[in-house]
């Protein structure tokens, strides 16, 4: 018969440990929640866009089809943009919980379709989902300290410590083991149901190990923390109430700290202050004579100068060029709160060097793109699809083409990034 | 006889504190040694610097000839360690203990050996499969002992090992280091307790704040006399 090796024989008294236990069921049934709430969330959010692709192009040609001029076609012909969800995006959806991923959008002023759509999912938004990163971030560093941090003070306290350690001898204590053993179940435990959350969505596996390693990685750091703290040989009381102020100070003071400083530093206009300079601009331009309103556009589309002479009546392309206008006067505080967020989130970055869970979360929604970047090239693909409209639309709108059917087949469609 | 266990000129010091101030004895093969001595007389700090847990600040500690520090592990194979107020895993049973701690020391933790020991030391067989938390102060004594024993270490140290017993228990654990000791087994034993180590030790040192204040020997084939043994422990007769 052989001799039990030690993994084995740690592997039994862990099993026989009933608070080591209770903390990996806990962190099992964690992220078994976080993981089905994500992948539920992702569902759900494939399910409208499928809805809403299937519904797009037969609304608009149902539109198209009742309109006699290009005007008339622009003006009640909706686009749907839109930014899927990615395969891993299930694990950290991240900015997927406050900003909107998809849009119906016409030849109108487009700053004001951007920002006036609501966040999708506000009160969730204000609570916070319960997502895989939330659990593997700021949950799991909980359970390493809770699963480590009587191994020794703990065995010191019963009296057991030179026992254990006589027995063993020198070559085979068996700290490191337990230790390696109960890290090991947990970072099973909370990888395993990412694992099969991952291949229920078909992500792949590359982002999946990169997301396991990263996590795992987290752990260990908390285990070195975990360590350093036993080496001040203090009561496991005392012990406790140190990591768990550790774990305040990381995973809430430093965030939280740095959100408030990196708000306060680095003013970003809000959305609705776009939304209002666009508005007032297109408002204003009612009560102004229309050839007023035709110099800053023409300014910009120096190529329908020849055709920018306007009816007395209402006219579609004084009508469209005043929509422009009204992009054009909210293009600085656009652009500004597009750099704001940027830098916003550059600062962020920076800062998460001082808190392992925020670094380990932006990861996680960097690799699952539903980070910052993620939203700011979603609204830059689709103001890139809104110039492309006004393209086809001005094309015929100011040579004064007559509105064609076969031709509207034409326009451009929105295709998502990913 | 092969010496197994020297301190010479041996001190100690704990928390800065001088404890055990040029202490020398040494036990011998086949020998049962008792160190006798008062509450923070030293008796568990000798047995811990011969397990290498505490490093000598001057004088000598040897186990098997060796200093424990130049190879612990070896020291450490060599010994059986009973210590003070042995507490064994409350959550598990005697046999899940023994099995535990035998399989920590890397020896084959069997069945038959183990029912044996405990035998040996007189636990109940119906206690056996029980947690040791629903266990007596002096039951859970026995499974240490029992742990002792199976460990077939050829030295023993042995801090109070009968506390906690009730008389018969004692009558036995001595007649049990008889046994061991004419197997060719050393015993290092702490005890309060001067009528058992004169019925059980060949040999018994007095320690009195950090210092070998005396020591006795048994006459060949004889016991060493309880009464010197107990005037001097008490301080009346400068041993
Ligand atoms: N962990 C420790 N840290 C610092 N000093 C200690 C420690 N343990 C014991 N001492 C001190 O060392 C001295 C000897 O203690 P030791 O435990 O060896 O006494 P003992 O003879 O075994 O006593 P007892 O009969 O009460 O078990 C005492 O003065 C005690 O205060
Ligand atoms: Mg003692």
């Amino acid at each position: 018969m052989k001799r039990p090796s030690s993994l084995l024989r740690e592997a039994w008294l862990l099993s026989r440990d009933r608070a080591a236990i209770f903390w990996l069921a806990l962190a099992l049934a964690l992220s078994v929640f976080s993981v089905a709430s994500g992948v539920e969330e992702v569902r759900y959010q494939r399910g409208e866009l499928a809805k809403l692709i299937e519904l797009d192009e037969a609304d608009r040609n149902a539109e198209l089809a009742r309109q006699s001029d290009w005007g008339g076609a622009a003006y009640y012909a909706f686009h749907l943009t839109y930014d899927p969800p990615s395969d891993l995006s299930f694990a950290a959806l991240g900015q997927r919980e406050s900003a909107a991923w998809k849009h119906r959008i016409r030849m109108l002023s487009l700053e004001g379709q951007i920002h006036e759509a609501d966040a999708p999912n506000p009160e969730l938004a204000l609570a916070g989902r319960i997502d895989f990163s939330f659990v593997a971030a700021y949950l799991a560093p909980l359970l390493v300290i809770f699963l480590l941090y009587d191994l020794r003070s703990g065995e010191r306290a019963a009296g057991r410590m030179e026992l254990l350690t006589a027995t063993a001898g020198r070559a085979e204590s068996p700290w490191r083991m337990r230790a390696a053993m109960r890290i090991g179940a947990l970072a099973g435990c909370v990888l395993l149901p990412l694992g099969i959350g991952g291949s229920v969505m078909g992500a792949p596996v590359a982002g999946l190990l990169l997301m396991s390693m990263a996590v795992v990685l987290h752990v260990l750091v908390w285990w070195a923390l975990v360590a350093l703290a036993d080496r001040l040989s203090v009561a496991s009381t005392t012990q406790l109430s140190i990591l768990v102020g550790g774990w305040l100070l990381l995973a809430v003071l430093v965030p939280a700290t740095g959100r408030i400083l990196v708000e306060r530093a680095i003013p970003v206009p809000s959305g609705a202050e776009i939304l209002l300079a666009q508005r007032e601009a297109v408002n204003a331009a009612w009560d102004l004579p229309k050839e007023q309103t035709m110099i800053p556009f023409i300014e910009r589309h120096p190529e329908w100068a020849e055709h920018s002479q306007i009816d007395a009546g209402f006219d579609w392309k004084w009508y469209y060029a005043f929509q422009q206008v009204g992009d054009q006067s909210a293009e600085d505080i656009s652009a500004a709160y597009t750099r704001g967020r940027l830098k916003r989130d550059e600062a962020a970055r920076l800062s998460a060097w001082l808190s392992p869970p925020a670094f380990l979360e932006r990861y996680l929604q960097s690799l699952a793109g539903t980070d910052v970047r993620s939203v700011i090239a979603y609204e830059q693909s689709v103001r890139d699809f809104h110039a492309e409209l006004r393209s086809f639309y001005y094309a015929r709108l100011f040579p004064g083409q007559d509105f064609r059917i076969a031709e509207a087949a034409g326009l451009p469609e929105y295709s998502p990034a990913r | 006889m092969k010496t197994v266990l020297e301190a010479r000129d041996l001190s100690v010091e704990r928390s800065g504190k001088r404890v055990l101030d040029g202490v020398s004895f040494s036990v011998t093969e086949g020998e049962v040694f008792a160190l006798l001595g008062g509450n923070g007389a030293g008796k568990s700090t000798t047995l811990l610097t011969f397990l290498g847990f505490l490093p000598p600040v001057s004088g000598l500690v040897q186990v098997n000839g060796k200093a424990p520090a130049e190879d612990i592990a070896a020291a450490r194979r060599a010994i059986a360690y009973l210590p003070e107020a042995a507490t064994l895993y409350g959550h598990l049973t005697a046999r899940e203990n023994l099995r535990y701690f035998l399989s920590l020391a890397r020896m084959r933790p069997q069945a038959e050996p183990i029912e044996a020991a405990l035998d040996q030391v007189s636990l109940q067989p119906d206690a056996r499969g029980r947690q040791l938390s629903s266990y007596s102060k002096g039951m859970r004594q026995k499974v240490a002992i029992a742990l002792a024993l199976l460990r077939e270490a050829p030295i023993l140290l042995l801090d109070e090992p009968t506390s906690g017993l009730d008389p018969v228990a004692i009558d036995e654990f001595h007649g049990l280091i008889r046994l061991l000791a004419g197997a060719g087994r050393s015993v290092l034993m702490v005890t309060h307790d001067v009528y058992g180590a004169c019925q059980v030790a060949g040999r018994i040192g007095l320690l009195r704040h950090g210092q070998m204040v005396g020591s006795f020997t048994a006459p060949a084939g004889g016991r060493i006399e309880t009464e010197a043994v107990h005037a001097a422990f008490a301080g009346r007769v400068p041993a």
